[in-house]
């Protein structure tokens, strides 16, 4: 079947079966890797993206689901100022270590904070809940998040 | 050479440029991005897809195969089983005990009978239901006892016991009979999944007579030599690119080469590209675990606090397959006694076969479950001779010249006393000697050490390569065999290069593996990857900086002693203003015949180790721990939380502070899924938990406050700038910690672990008065 959607802000067009997952679909038909796949039962949190504005585990979604609806993964939001803050909060606080994880993390980070521009410790790691890392033990991720909320340019 | 002295023996510099500094490291702008590849990512659409197909029965003789039916479905390409293999059927790695493909017997639910190539996971799934096997079914041994019982089915040739191990150090009931007092218990630790984020993969592309395959493994040379040994053919007819791995815990170094040889297998038999990427239940179910382990463990010590005797019984659980278990065995019985120092110590190990999934490396190797049972030896001494279990543990420690459970003295870098006096001083430990009760909750404080001998056991050979090129505008290619799977040792190797070579460590790319161009610099495993690999990196970085000095004391007529190399210059350090970009020193070092391209081999130290009795060098270094941890215990749930953490490390040298927190922070939180929440749960051998959803891993909101590491630095003088491996020793005095401070909080003492809510629950439950 042919589904439209918005991705990355860009309409595109593509037939698939209705059968088929978003994360294969955007994986195996679009090309778009940066949406990772770990568990397929929407409990790792590597295929985390937004569908309109929302973090959604994209493996328990399927790909009709988004017909007429905004998808946004890391690519979209690479200009992004608040992504571009989590981004370097990230990398200079070491809470990126194999990076499987981490643009399903910046995605969920990154509507916490869109949110909530000024979350508690508990509001963060409650923010990420759902992404899991294996390799960092979370806490330079939470750094990572905190310190981006003070990079977060005064408006 | 020491290697240790670098920096005031060769460089003539009192202060680093960038090692122990805090570094971005290179590839996490990819990463960060969502532009960094892993294996899946490299296969394009539309190619064949592979998926092994696997027994359901525990334990029986293949009686037939019938592949007809699924062969005659649409987009079903091909099947292969046993029959087919032409090369070599078999790939145990340490013991020829497992099949490529079993075409006689099965010993797990989960053995590997066929190859389904298809175009898609619909057609795959349909050509499972219809291949038939027929078994006839043997006696399931699913429990070491079962198969150490006298009425047990032998699973291989030769009995369920796949090796013994061995140690007498002095004479042990002496040493019990100067102890004033005794304990004796036994413990069990089960079986752990890595629970990496990315899943087992590989994808095999064929050419006439070679065989290119990218996958994820640990080891890319050991990958090549297991593809080439099931294909039966020459080490230069297959080439392995190594991708980055996302997440690996050792696991990956267990079945990388397996699953890029089913791939390259089926790719050169369908004569077309293949992938194979695991889904989750495949990797929970199917692939290595960490070993579980039952140590029986009796230890004696003085009144005044010195432990006379250890006495140490290990079966180690192989499940299916030796794999590993000959190296985790013996690293077991090497480390015996715990970081102490202990003159009479008695260890026999046995590894055990079952029919369930089998174990493999992870993270610790075998430490984990041996520490878990040595530090809870050391409280339950302390608790018997009403001593404070770090003064006792400080009469004990390891120090130089301290001998090992192997007898192996320590003549340098041991900084483990160090360790235990700053945890214990960082987390005001006197003041916090009582538990302390709020509600229903109570918090205690617990203690652990940990020490891992770096790299492999015994005395096997050891060394380690890797290569350097200065390209002619200046910047610099590197390649290492040495893998990236998160931990961030090739950079690590980078910032050694480039504090020789005074370049940044933004000017030198590091290359993937490939084994066509990258040097073999042996696994990475055992911690070895910084250790090895990057004193192999400061090798060919001293080559290159010879030729870069000699060109440069040649374009200034000066002498070569008065070159010194920094901020990607060349300068006269009597003149500083005679100076040239390495841009234009490497456009020279060209045209003037200085080679631009280095190579750094590097042998680790001949170690000596006696299988007899158990005793020699069996290690070239240790890396040593303490953690002190504060838990809360809810009485009425069960429910225990790791609250605060206080860690310590003798590293030898930190090459990089901000990393190895990383690496400590990430083994506090896989510790305490082992500790407190993880166990894979089996039915008559099956997996019935694969999946995050059951087997529970921490998360974000488990997540303890951990206080900034304390780095000790020991420096090893064989170790480039003095480092040490980091990765594995971090997660070792975890467990032991976290239980120790539950003793402290409720005086109740676990020998299994993990410890969940409803085990704690009952156990205060029976411990009402």
């Amino acid at each position: 079947m042919e589904i439209s959607f918005e991705l990355n802000g860009e309409p595109v067009t593509v037939t698939v079966e209705p059968y088929m997952s978003l994360v294969d679909m955007l994986r195996a038909e679009m090309d778009v890797k940066s949406v990772k796949k770990g568990c397929e039962q929407g409990e790792c949190g590597a295929c985390t993206l937004l569908i309109d504005g929302a973090p959604v585990t994209s493996c328990l979604v399927l790909a009709p689901q988004v017909e007429g609806r905004h998808v946004t993964t890391i690519e979209g939001l690479e200009k992004n100022s608040l992504m571009i803050d989590l981004r370097e909060a990230f990398i200079e606080n070491g809470a990126v270590q194999c990076g499987f994880c981490t643009p399903g993390m910046l995605l969920s980070a990154y509507a916490l904070l869109r949110d909530n521009p000024h979350p508690s410790m508990e509001e963060v790691k409650m923010g990420i809940e759902g992404n899991i890392c294996r390799c960092t033990g979370f806490t330079k991720i939470i750094e990572a998040i905190l310190d981006a909320v003070e990079r977060i340019a005064p408006e | 050479m020491e290697y240790d002295k670098i920096l005031s023996d060769i460089l003539g510099r009192e202060d680093f440029l960038v090692v122990g500094k805090n570094v971005v490291r290179t590839d996490a702008l990819d990463k960060a991005l969502g532009k960094a590849m892993y294996t899946a990512d490299y296969v394009p659409r539309g190619t064949t897809l592979l998926k092994v197909y696997r027994s359901t029965v525990p334990h029986a003789r293949i009686k037939s195969v019938d592949t007809a039916e699924a062969l005659e479905l649409p987009g079903v390409e091909a099947i292969y089983t046993g029959a087919d293999v032409t090369g070599n059927n078999q790939i145990g790695y340490a013991l020829p005990d497992q099949p490529f493909l079993n075409d006689e017997k099965v010993h797990y639910i989960g053995d590997p009978v066929a190859l389904v190539c298809a175009r898609d996971e619909y057609a795959l799934e349909k050509a499972f239901q219809k291949i038939s096997v027929e078994y006839e079914e043997l006696p399931a041994m699913l429990d070491i006892d079962v198969s150490l019982s006298e009425d047990a089915v032998d699973i291989h040739e030769g009995g369920n016991i796949a090796l013994t191990t061995r140690i007498r150090k002095g004479d042990a009931e002496k040493g019990f009979s100067e102890a004033d007092v005794e304990v004796e218990e036994t413990y069990w630790s089960p079986y752990q999944d890595h629970m990496y984020i990315e899943t087992e993969a590989a994808y095999a592309v064929p050419e006439h007579g070679k065989v290119t395959v990218i996958c994820n493994g640990q080891s890319p040379f050991l990958v090549r030599e297991k593809v080439a040994h099931v294909l039966g053919w020459s080490l230069n007819q297959v080439r392995i690119i190594q991708a980055l791995a996302g997440g690996a815990f050792g696991g990956k170094d267990d079945q990388g080469p397996l699953v890029s040889a089913y791939a390259a297998f089926a790719a050169t038999k369908l004569g077309k590209p293949v992938a194979l990427v695991w889904d989750r239940p495949e990797s929970v179910s199917y692939s290595n675990k960490r070993f579980p382990a039952r140590i029986k463990y009796r230890s004696g010590a003085t009144e005044e606090g010195k432990v006379t005797a250890v006495e140490v019984d290990i079966t180690l659980e192989c499940g299916a397959y030796a794999n590993r278990s000959p190296f985790w065995l013996w690293r077991q019985t090497a480390h015996a006694a715990g970081p102490y120092e202990v003159d009479n110590c008695s260890v026999d190990g046995r590894a055990v076969y079952t029919n369930k999934v089998y174990g493999g490396s992870f993270r610790g190797f075998g430490d984990l479950a041996l520490h878990f049972a040595a530090e809870t030896q050391m409280e339950r001494l302390a608790y018997e001779l009403s001593m404070d279990p770090i003064e006792f543990r400080l009469r004990n420690v390891l120090k130089v010249g301290s001998r090992t459970t192997c007898d192996q003295v320590l003549d340098h870098s041991v900084g483990l006393e160090q360790c235990l006096k700053a945890v214990r001083d960082a987390s005001d430990w006197s003041s916090h000697r009582e538990p302390v009760w709020e509600g229903s909750k109570v918090r205690g404080y617990g203690v652990g050490l940990a020490y891992h001998g770096i790299s492999t056991s015994r005395s096997t050979p050891d060394w380690s390569a890797a290569s350097i090129l200065l390209n002619q505008d200046g910047s610099l290619t590197y390649r290492t065999g040495i893998v990236e799977i998160g931990q961030g040792s090739p950079f690590g190797h980078i910032k050694i290069v480039s504090e020789i070579i005074g370049v940044p460590p933004e000017n030198i790319r590091i290359e993937l593996p490939d084994t066509d161009s990258t040097l073999n610099a042996k696994p990475t495993h055992g911690s070895r990857g910084l250790m090895l690999g990057g004193t192999a990196a400061a090798k060919a970085a001293l080559t290159l900086r010879e030729n870069m000095v000699a060109c440069a004391s040649e374009l200034f007529e000066v002498p070569y002693e008065r070159i010194a190399l920094v901020e990607g210059r060349a300068y006269d350090k009597e003149d500083p203003e005679t100076s040239v970009s390495v841009r234009e020193l490497a456009e020279e070092m060209y045209n003037r015949g200085y080679d631009p391209g280095a190579y750094g081999y590097f042998k680790a130290p001949k170690r000596f180790f006696d299988p007899e009795t158990g005793l020699g060098v069996n290690y070239s270094v240790y890396t040593f721990a303490a953690t002190v941890g504060e838990v809360e215990v809810d009485t009425e749930t069960g429910e225990t939380s790791v609250i605060r953490v206080w860690p310590a490390m003798d590293c030898g040298k930190a090459i990089d502070p901000l990393m190895i927190e990383g690496q400590i922070e990430g083994s506090i939180s896989q510790g305490m899924g082992f500790a407190l929440m993880e166990n894979m749960e089996l039915k008559d051998g099956l997996v019935i938990n694969p999946g995050f959803k059951d087997y529970i891993v921490p998360s974000s909101m488990d997540t303890p406050q951990i206080e900034p590491c304390i780095i000790v630095e020991e420096p090893y003088r064989h170790g480039a700038f003095g480092a040490k491996g980091v990765g594995e020793p971090a997660i070792i005095s975890v467990v032991p910690t976290i239980t120790s401070a539950i003793h402290h909080a409720t005086g109740l003492w676990f020998n299994t672990i993990p410890v969940r809510p409803w085990t704690m629950h009952k156990a205060l439950k029976e411990a009402e008065p």
